[in-house]
């Protein structure tokens, strides 16, 4: 129960986190008319997982170890790119909140916003499938006991409600430290990301090195423990990391935060009323 | 750069990244997809593997089982969240996995696996090596979807005949230079001597140098093929030179040495083309049976050295060529159509103990020296060899 709860919870963080941001960023730039297409992005990517794991589980053909292997890490590193992409719109977009020039850059939103569906859709694609084919596993195993999928069900539940109180939160942080720290957190989300599809592929075989670790701590952390279920949840810690994984995250993550940042302090020495030449120096 | 106008930019490079995302993972997944055992156990297995999990324990139903698709069911009896795994012999490449196996819970796990030793490995609390045993796959006949140790054995053979080509041109420009500078000078008689040893490295790797379709025609057309207006050069235009027929008028020293530079320029040219071409299995497979048909052809009639008579030289040449490709293609021959392989190898050592008979020192008899049994023997030989090695290309390829 405790266990299967665990796993829900964590596949639940690891697909509501970066969708909560984006709503909070939606929400607090004043558009919420966006917020529909966020949640048709999370539509389709979970009726998907749950329709073509429903098929692999009760279909007369399975995926091979290989394929999820490979769909999962791919799909994963997709994603980091989209947030990435995402993060530096957002920076850039929301420096112009406020000016004249708001209702242009809220035509470019107009568009911008089918990648929002885009990176909604992944976000949640990524770990959908693996957890549509846990959730059915554990729906065949009702027939003996409910308690497995009622525990994993709560799991999700307990991800979803976590993530309302994040969103809830941050709606109350002050502007513009909203959007620096959502951005550093999806920064460091897509980097926990990224590694995570690094070890994917790892294990399917196509990227080398899955037996040499930068650490182990999965002693202190075991993956099993609420804590440990949190930390890989939330920022896709794994306690035995290997060296491609903690390089690519290092990789990812300093130079990016680097540009971030600097594309976020830097306008504000700038006068409010020249917004465009900030973009364009900040760009 | 305006910078009101790159988030605009950025939505299509994001779109795009999406499209490339989709287009190559969506095939990916349905190439991937495999017979789910369960649902045919009439095939090579008979219902899933049952795996449990406990805190303590990995009891697998089966310590074998025929090689192809393999079902594990795992269930998890322990109270920690377990994985499975199975391993390659070395205890560390994962040949699949299952994750997120909750207390209560059976997941299956479906592979495609050769014939060979594994471990398996039950990973209770997800962390550590896991509990291990040994377990054999054997080979049930049929063969494996996904099999990358076939694809090394194929990619091994094709750099080996690359190499071999390699080696042969090499040799074929240093005997070309010598050949066509003893021809150029008037020395009949050392020409004559290197004439057909020198083209043995030409034929052994004809099917190669036949791609470039303007060169072999420079180099080795015959008079008998010539087109209305083709100027003819190459070895068999010294041929004729060199081993006149009666009432050949001789060609002039200046004719004699414009035909031997256009040789040697012409071979370098394929020499430093060949250097990039770019071998795959079926052109190994199908160049064997091209050098075959050529035996046939031209080899067994005494058409192509028509003066010389050196064709035994050329046919030995053509039967290297082809048993050096067959030869590199071998080991996955073996894996996927045992029987072909012994097939040929047993028809290629016929045909060359064979030719064996008529050799005279380091050459051969001359073909008119030949009887019409001997010359019948050799034939029905190539026939026979032929018929089994149409079949190299499809059973390595496919």
């Amino acid at each position: 129960m405790t266990a299967n709860f665990l796993i829900g919870l964590r596949e639940g963080l690891e697909a509501t986190l970066i969708v909560v941001l984006l709503m909070a960023y939606l929400t607090k730039s004043g558009r919420r008319a966006l917020l529909p297409r966020l949640w048709a992005g999370v539509g389709i990517a979970v009726a998907v997982s749950v329709g073509f794991g429903a098929l692999l589980t009760f279909g007369p053909r399975g995926l091979t170890f290989e394929a999820q292997e490979a769909i999962g890490g791919g799909l994963s590193i997709v994603a980091v790119g989209l947030v990435t992409w995402m993060v530096f719109w957002m920076a850039r977009t929301a420096r112009t909140l406020g000016s004249e020039l708001r209702s242009r850059v809220d035509d470019m939103a107009d568009g911008a916003a089918w990648g929002l569906v885009l990176v909604a859709a992944l976000a949640v694609g990524r770990e959908g499938l693996e957890t549509a084919l846990f959730l059915w596993a554990a729906a065949q195993a009702s027939g003996e006991s409910g308690t497995p999928l009622f525990g994993a069900l709560l799991g999700l539940a307990v991800a979803a409600g976590l993530g309302y109180l994040l969103h809830r939160g941050v709606l109350k942080v002050n502007l513009s430290r909203f959007f620096t720290w959502t951005g550093v957190a999806l920064v460091v989300i897509a980097g926990g990301v990224l590694a995570y599809g690094v070890h994917d592929l790892q294990e399917a075989g196509i990227l080398p090195g899955l037996h040499s670790l930068a650490f182990d701590v999965s002693a202190a952390v075991p993956p099993s423990s609420w804590y440990g279920t949190l930390l890989k949840g939330t920022l896709n810690f794994s306690p035995a990391t290997t060296w491609l994984e903690a390089a690519a995250w290092v990789l990812y993550v300093i130079p990016v935060m680097f540009f971030y940042l600097r594309a976020n302090f830097r306008p504000k020495l700038r006068p409010a009323e020249a917004p465009a030449a900030a973009v364009a120096v900040a760009s | 750069m305006p910078g009101l106008t790159s988030p605009k930019i950025r939505r299509t490079a994001g779109a795009r990244l999406a499209v490339v995302a989709a287009t190559a993972v969506l095939p990916l997944a349905l190439a991937s997809c495999t017979d789910n055992a369960n649902a045919n156990a009439s095939g090579t297995t008979d219902g899933p593997i049952q795996v449990t999990s406990t805190a303590a324990e990995c009891k697998v139903s089966a310590t074998e089982a025929p090689s192809g698709n393999l079902t594990f069911a795992v269930k998890n009896d322990g109270t920690e969240v377990t994985e499975f795994y199975v391993l390659a012999e070395d205890g560390l490449r994962i040949v699949a996995e299952v994750e997120n196996i909750g207390p209560g819970i059976t997941r299956n796990l479906v592979l495609t696996a050769p014939a060979g030793k594994y471990i398996t490995a039950c990973k209770p609390g997800m962390k550590g090596d896991g509990i291990r045993a040994d377990f054999t796959v054997k080979d049930s006949g049929k063969q494996a979807t996904v099999d990358a140790d076939l694809q090394k054995l194929v990619d091994t053979g094709v750099t080996q005949y690359t190499a071999y080509v390699k080696d042969q041109t090499e040799q074929l420009v240093a005997g070309t230079k010598e050949f066509a500078a003893a021809y150029a000078a008037g020395d009949a008689a050392k020409a004559k001597s290197l004439y057909a040893a020198t083209r043995m490295h030409w034929e052994r790797i004809e099917p190669v140098a036949e791609s470039f379709g303007d060169l072999d025609p420079k180099l080795d057309a015959r008079e008998a093929d010539l087109e209305p207006g083709q100027k003819w050069t190459g070895w068999h235009r010294a041929e004729k030179d060199l081993f006149p027929p009666a009432g050949y008028k001789a060609l002039t020293a200046a004719e004699r040495s414009a035909i031997a530079k256009q040789l040697v320029a012409d071979t370098e040219e394929l020499s430093t083309r060949t250097r990039t071409v770019e071998l795959s299995a079926d052109k190994l497979g199908n160049g064997a049976k091209e050098l075959l048909d050529e035996v046939a052809r031209g080899k067994v009639t005494g058409e192509e050295e028509i003066w010389s008579h050196t064709d035994l030289w050329d046919f030995q040449a053509n039967v290297d060529g082809a048993r050096i490709a067959f030869e590199n293609l071998k080991p996955a021959l073996q894996q996927k159509d045992a029987a072909l392989a012994t097939d040929l190898d047993a028809k290629f050592s016929a045909l060359q103990a064979e030719l064996k008979k008529h050799a005279k020192g380091d050459g051969f008899a001359y073909y008119n020296e030949l009887s019409k049994d001997e010359v019948q023997q050799l034939s029905a030989l190539v026939d026979s060899l032929g018929e089994p090695l149409s079949k190299l290309t499809a059973a390595v390829v496919l």
